[in-house]
């Protein structure tokens, strides 16, 4: 061991040392270790790696390798976020025994991962303890499983007559069922959520979610890279500069280039406007639910005056077509550069308009106040991510732990608060949105003349590569690897919303239902991004 | 009784006109409050009118009693209106049983469309009973209280000679007990109005709504009748307070000069108490479902107060 190993390096030196030959190092790099460990030997170093300070179960996965390598690989994906990178292990799979060995008793956050994993890829998770499915639902057969390589992206499947879902019975003296959705009031997409209720006050409450479930990590497989830019910002419609900036980065990654600073900075910039006028929307849209108009009012204009500024310097109000791979599309002309000061600037005097209504509203705050907790251990334990994290004491943010973009010359300052209730929720997107304009501001003020797009190469350097994004609901993770022609073979995204929603059951038991959609609210987790 | 029958068909016509406008003015006016535009005040009418062309979509579970309410919400409402005091304190259906049978006749109204709720076996309309019979059953003694507190000076339920007599004694318009009782049918007319802080008429989230849930099961001309119905209950709660309370302008008896006034008084002392009604609605969040027993029993103690304090002074 070198004296000048990083902390990185050396977690990863001390799985392999720890576990012997079950653990062998496959490639190195300065932010991304990939090793490969037996199906056996997983439980144990995942639990290790897992009791280490801030060492954390980012996503489960799966791929297909049968066609080249005759096996599936389960592959996990460790942040290690205070040794500022990512640890992937790899565990083969037999084609013909696809089973691994569940996490989930032991580390619940991926849960919704493993069985994800069973019903796309056919591969089961070994005792599990809620095996039931989850990402596909009760039309679709057993035994077909879309994201599996010999699945062909076109087949039809004739809806089939599966016993239906089962919900868990609630039971007792007046406890009743309240079924809502999947389709909803409102421009929002299906979610099905089953409320038992005793009067009032909610004693559990069922999410199902995957009504729109696109295959869209099988479409990345089918085009040629250029396009699937756009694929990746349509994988949730708010977030969809994090989520092409995320798979560009991965790309950018495996192939080994380098980004030029002023792209950095211009996308560190839209990065933070798409922030900005999510978190400003969902300030707005809080104060809505609990009937406060005044405050949603003032949010709406604010909101507006960005989508605006956005459309100026993207052509795109939700910053679509902007990212490339390489860089972004077009650099910026002086009266573009103005329009972020002056627009940014005006909005941030203007905040204010948004935010003193809501402080001063006796009755508003007290819809909010212990409103939805979440306990911090609680959203630990379920790898709870972003927003609602740091509402609840999860002191995590891509942005600072692993920084991309120009995020290495600015940094953010994180606002984590522990009390993990709707005001919280709201107080942490009220300080990040007041961040954001600063960190926008100044990566105004430090664009340098340059280059905004390197080419791609014609022979990349790797051929798989992780992408990491803060997006605004939290962390983005995309790891996509490359096939023979050229195409990506394997692209899996991990938007927030995947961590999140397993938490607002939590958020919500022992709240009575008028008080669901502004606990819901709070989180805003995205139905796309997690269906994908 | 020429005259009787003018005036029950004007009264009607008033009521019928007027009821959705003021439904339009407060929504405007809480638009320009929030920095919108807002709808046209018109377009409660043309709400109506679109409602009424349209077909009607009824749930298979759903027996006559769900066809059956928009009518009965529609009917009681109207001929509660014909016993209010309105332009003049001469009331078309005077003697038929004061303000007894307002407050009853209202109550058989939500009675019905508790059920028609319950009817159509959809998850929100029971929440929606539960929740309204539980605001009901608090504010309807407390609007009880503050009305008795009136007709005890008075000296009658009978809403004409209540007017007329209050009409006699101006000086009591600033008595503790009149206040009182005022404040505590304020409180009740914003709960009777499914009005914030009490409900939200302009949500979309069906697991917060009261009255909405009720009535979400309807379409077409029966959501027409139910939605007039809701105005037309507006205006009388409306009527009540700003003539029984502050009877200025109102006509004692029927001439076309003492029309004349009373009408403008009438439109006036309306836009004014809606005017009231949506800065309130605009300064003020929704309360917790749980915190509106505690609102209502702040009206009701009012009520109770006033009615105590009516002895005293």
């Amino acid at each position: 061991m070198s004296e000048l190993q990083s902390p990185l390096a050396a977690i990863a030196g001390d799985v392999q040392a720890r576990f012997g030959g079950a653990v062998r190092l496959r490639d190195s790099r300065s932010r991304e270790i990939y090793l490969e460990a037996d199906c056996r030997s997983i439980q144990q170093v995942a639990l290790h790696l897992c009791g280490l300070p801030n060492v954390r179960l980012a996503m489960v996965f799966a791929s297909d390798q049968r066609p080249q390598e005759s096996v599936f690989y389960i592959h996990y994906a460790f942040a290690c976020d205070r040794a500022g990178g990512f640890l992937l292990i790899r565990i083969p799979i037999p084609a013909d025994q696809p089973e691994f060995p569940s996490l989930t008793p032991s580390i619940p956050a991926v849960n919704w991962h493993e069985r994800e994993i069973r019903d796309w890829f056919g591969i089961g998770p070994v005792d599990h303890p809620n095996p039931r499915k989850v990402a596909t639902h009760d039309d679709w057969p057993d035994q077909v499983f879309p994201l599996r390589k010999d699945f062909d992206l076109m087949t039809r499947i004739p809806l089939c007559n599966r016993p239906r879902h089962v919900f868990r019975p609630v039971e007792g003296e007046g406890v009743f069922q309240v079924p809502v959705g999947p389709i909803h009031a409102g421009i929002i997409e299906p979610g099905h959520f089953r409320f038992s209720v005793a009067g009032e006050p909610i004693l559990y409450l069922q999410i199902r979610l995957f009504y729109t479930h696109k295959a869209t990590e099988k479409l990345f497989e089918q085009r040629p890279l250029a396009n699937c830019v756009f694929l990746a910002e349509s994988v949730s419609g708010d977030s969809s500069f994090s989520h092409a900036t995320a798979f560009c980065q991965a790309i950018e990654n495996l192939a080994g280039m380098e980004v030029p600073r002023r792209a950095r900075l211009m996308r560190t910039l839209l990065l933070e406007l798409e922030r900005l006028y999510n978190h400003i929307a969902d300030v707005g849209a809080i104060a809505a639910d609990v009937g406060f108009m005044v405050a949603n009012a003032h949010a709406m204009r604010l909101k507006e005056r960005i989508l605006r500024l956005n459309g100026q310097l993207t052509g795109n109000r939700l910053l679509r077509g902007m990212n490339v791979i390489g860089g972004v599309r077009w650099d910026w002309d002086f009266v573009q550069i103005e329009a972020v000061e002056t627009v940014l600037s005006s909005v941030s005097r203007e905040f204010e308009l948004l935010t003193d209504p809501i402080f001063s509203s006796a009755s508003t705050l007290d819809r909010l106040d212990n409103t939805g907790i979440l306990q911090s251990q609680i959203a630990r334990d379920l790898g709870v991510v972003g927003v609602a994290g740091r509402a609840s004491g999860v002191n995590l943010d891509v942005r600072r732990d692993h920084p991309y973009a120009a995020y290495d010359e600015i940094a953010p300052k994180v606002t984590v608060y522990d009390r993990g209730d709707v005001f919280c929720r709201m107080k942490v997107r009220m300080d990040e949105a007041n961040e954001s304009i600063q960190i926008a501001l100044e990566a105004i003020n430090r664009l340098s003349e340059g280059p905004v797009r390197t080419e791609i190469p014609l022979s990349p350097a790797r051929n798989y590569g992780l992408g990491y994004v803060e997006g605004w609901r939290g962390e983005i993770l995309v790891w996509i690897q490359m096939g023979e022609d050229g195409r990506i073979s394997r692209c899996k995204i991990k938007d927030p919303s995947l961590n999140n929603w397993p938490a607002l059951p939590e958020a919500v038991q022992g709240n009575i239902i008028p008080d669901f959609p502004v606990i819901n609210k709070s989180f805003n987790l995205s139905y796309s991004g997690t269906d994908r | 009784m020429k005259l009787w029958l003018a005036q029950v068909v004007l009264q009607l016509f008033l009521a019928l006109g007027l009821s959705p406008f003021v439904s339009g003015f407060i929504r405007k006016l809480k638009a320009v409050l929030q920095n919108r535009r807002g709808p046209s005040l018109w377009q409660p009418y043309h709400d109506l009118f679109k409602w009424v062309r349209k077909g009607t979509v009824v749930s298979q579970q759903a027996s006559w009693l769900f066809r059956a309410t928009p009518y009965v919400s529609f009917l009681t409402a109207l001929m509660v209106s014909l016993m209010v005091p309105m332009v003049t304190a001469v009331v078309p259906l005077s003697y038929f049983g004061g303000v007894l049978a307002v407050v009853y006749l209202l109550a058989l109204a939500r009675f019905f469309v508790a059920l028609a709720a319950l009817d159509t076996a959809s998850a929100f309309g029971g929440m929606g009973s539960s929740r309204e019979m539980t605001v009901s059953a608090l504010a309807e003694p407390a609007m009880m209280l503050s009305i008795f507190t009136v007709a005890l000076t008075a000296g009658s339920t009978n809403l004409s000679f209540m007017v007329q007599a209050a009409l006699q004694h101006q000086e009591r318009f600033l008595s503790p007990s009149h206040i009182l009782a005022l404040a505590a049918m304020f409180i009740v007319l914003i709960a009777e109005t499914g009005r914030l802080p009490v409900d939200n008429p302009a949500t979309h989230l069906e697991l917060t709504m009261i009255h909405e849930a009720m009535i979400l099961e309807y379409s077409g001309h029966y959501l027409a009748l139910v939605e007039w119905g809701t105005a037309l209950k507006q205006l009388v709660l409306m009527s009540l307070l700003v003539n029984i309370f502050f009877p200025v302008g109102i006509g004692g008896a029927l001439t076309a000069r003492t029309v004349t006034v009373g009408l403008i008084a009438y439109v006036v002392k309306l836009l004014l108490l809606a005017c009231v009604v949506a800065l309130v609605e605009t300064s003020n969040a929704k309360l917790r479902l749980f915190r509106v027993p505690e609102l209502l029993s702040i009206g009701f103690i009012l009520a109770a107060l006033a009615l105590a304090s009516s002895f005293i002074f």
